[in-house]
């Protein structure tokens, strides 16, 4: 009717599906000739699976959601041997936190007191806490992420095991969506989380929680969501996928300019968004997720191969597997770069993916990540559960 | 065999309980939510849930904690079938059986779930249709009105006159109508 290429395509409500949100609402799609409509979807299982099938043309994704399937875990239930999903942009860097329940962040403070005031926190004052616990013949602590294959996990399973907590057999680990986080907080279900903005803002304003460490303090300027889409897809409709990688690359620049916080602030908080309050909304928007600057969009390698030896290192995964091969399948930097110079007058190349994005920054404890060795690294920590 | 719907809509969990009324003996309990000590207790044999439920994800991480979990859970759709998976997610449906229960068992269940709720989409859908249908006939009825009383048009001429803005703007004529309610509220300072 209208002439444009008709997409579907899925977000959960977080602030990093500001990109598609934007995109969407500023007519970036619109003048890219895309007609976009959004689907706020309710399960990242879901989310996988109608882009897998072809019911969404792309998504918002969990960075090792996307990779999981090609490195033989069993990241699609049904779809195991089904169409392979790439990503072809990241939509964000940092954005997370790990927060703790009142009344576990009291319990932390009065075990260890210094602990709990480093910078960044340790799950050292946590530890204390679960070995008097157990003592006592305490239920273990409970925590929830938001899928197996996401940040949340991984870097709430390594905050923990850098204190010498094991995350398997210390605690108790569960699975809840972003958005109910906090209800199951404050039913008392769970006494901490790690997930993604602006969850945790929300738990904290609601007096419910505390943030004990953000993702820029775990691992500054490390990876998160993606956008990702079939291979068989990206193989069908190329013009289709470069003209959305252009509309949210622009996106991801206007999301990033502080002149635009207010407006992007009032887009995400609407109901069909993230539907939140805008107070919540603004923390992690403030200083911590990037969306564009510093060649946040580009799909890096290096952060392909981190989350893959952290399936590794938890047993997901074999560490048979080729790492490398599974990196590259999936993340697609040369996409990225092909639409980003694509882009024209519109976008500054040189701003967009101020390539050769520098060395990794380390994270916040622990042995050296080598994306060569990737094997070796995943091998090397104390804890943990590499299948050999 | 023991079905667990997990559904917030109690009518649609029906609707699938009623297409199984075939199979025996046959044991059909719906939740609202997955709960994993409930589930533990009614042990079904299968669980079918909605894809829009976010429990998904939290039935699904139980595959992962299998040493937690001494009874894992897999989708049940077989590779063999092609197709199968697809349509249960296309259809709004995605099943997990506990382990070691023979996919063929289980296929007539996917079957009925599938059809069912296929159709109770269809028909909200259907509905929401109708709604936003009505709901434009009364906005374009209120556009007349104003196009009757600022332009001293007659019905017919206010009708002609919105028909001729939509094609010009290439917008359906409700959304028409509704721009010019919304700007005629502005110029008369209701708008907040």
């Amino acid at each position: 009717m209208s002439g444009l290429a008709d997409l579907k395509l899925g977000f959960i409500p977080l602030t990093d599906c500001a990109p598609l949100v934007v995109a969407k609402s500023l007519g970036f799609f619109a003048e890219e000739g895309l007609d976009v409509s959004l689907s706020r979807e309710a399960s990242w299982a879901t989310i996988r699976d109608k882009v897998a099938v072809g019911a969404l043309d792309g998504a918002h994704m969990l960075a090792p959601m996307a990779l999981a399937a090609a490195a033989g875990a069993s990241g699609g239930l049904t779809l195991d041997v089904g169409p392979s999903l790439i990503a072809p942009m990241a939509l964000n860097r940092n954005g997370s936190a790990i927060t703790v329940s009142k009344a576990l962040a009291q319990a932390m403070r009065a075990a260890d007191p210094e602990a709990i005031g480093e910078q960044p926190a340790s799950a050292a004052a946590l530890a204390k806490v679960i070995a008097q616990r157990s003592g006592q013949g305490a239920a273990p602590l409970t925590f929830a992420v938001v899928f197996p294959y996401s940040m949340h996990n991984y870097e709430l399973r390594y905050w923990l095991a850098q204190a010498g907590i094991d995350p398997d057999k210390d605690v108790r680990l569960v699975v809840t969506p972003p958005p109910r986080m906090v209800e199951q907080m404050r039913a008392g279900e769970i006494d901490g989380f790690c997930v993604g903005a602006p969850w945790n803002a929300v738990a904290e304003r609601e007096g419910l929680g505390e943030i004990v460490i953000a993702a820029s303090a775990f691992w500054p300027g490390g990876p998160d969501k993606v956008f990702g889409v079939t291979q068989a897809w990206a193989h069908h409709y190329p013009d289709e996928l470069r003209a959305a990688l252009r509309a949210l690359i622009r996106a991801a620049a206007w999301a990033d300019d502080a002149a635009h916080r207010e407006d992007l602030i009032a887009l995400l908080a609407r109901p069909e968004h993230v539907g939140v309050a805008p107070e919540a909304l603004a923390r992690a928007l403030s200083d911590e997720i990037v969306f564009h600057r510093g060649g946040a969009g580009v799909p890096r390698r290096e952060h392909a191969l981190w989350f893959l030896s952290q399936m590794v290192r938890w047993g997901q995964v074999s560490a048979e597997v080729d790492l490398e091969a599974a990196a590259d399948a999936v993340y697609r930097p040369d996409m990225f770069r092909a639409a980003a110079l694509s882009a024209g007058p519109m976008l500054d190349p040189n701003q967009v993916f101020a390539d050769a994005p520098g060395e990794l920054a380390p994270l916040y404890a622990g042995p050296a990540f080598d994306s060569q060795r990737a094997g070796p690294y995943a091998a090397a920590f104390s804890i943990g559960r590499a299948r050999v | 065999m023991r079905v667990l719907v997990i559904d917030p809509d109690p009518a649609r969990a029906a609707l699938v309980a009623e297409g199984l009324a075939g199979v025996h003996p046959l044991e059909v309990r719906r939740s609202a939510r997955f709960d994993e000590r409930e589930a533990a207790e009614f042990a079904p044999d299968v669980v079918v849930i909605a894809a829009e439920s976010p429990d998904r994800d939290t039935l699904e991480s139980l595959r992962e904690a299998s040493q937690a979990n001494p009874r894992p859970v897999v989708m049940f759709v077989d590779r063999s079938e092609p197709g199968l998976a697809e349509q249960a997610v296309r259809a709004g449906v995605a099943a997990y059986v506990v382990d070691g229960l023979a996919p063929a068992r289980v296929r007539p269940i996917l079957d009925v779930a599938m059809s069912r709720f296929a159709l109770t989409q269809q028909l909200r859908g259907d509905l929401a249709k109708v709604k936003a249908d009505l709901e434009a006939r009364k906005t374009v009825e209120r556009a007349k009105g104003l196009l009757m009383k600022e332009r001293g048009l007659d019905e017919d001429g206010a009708y002609r006159l919105l028909r001729k803005l939509a094609m010009d703007r290439g917008k359906p004529i409700g959304a028409v109508a509704a721009d010019l309610l919304a700007f005629a509220g502005v110029l008369k300072g209701d708008a907040s």
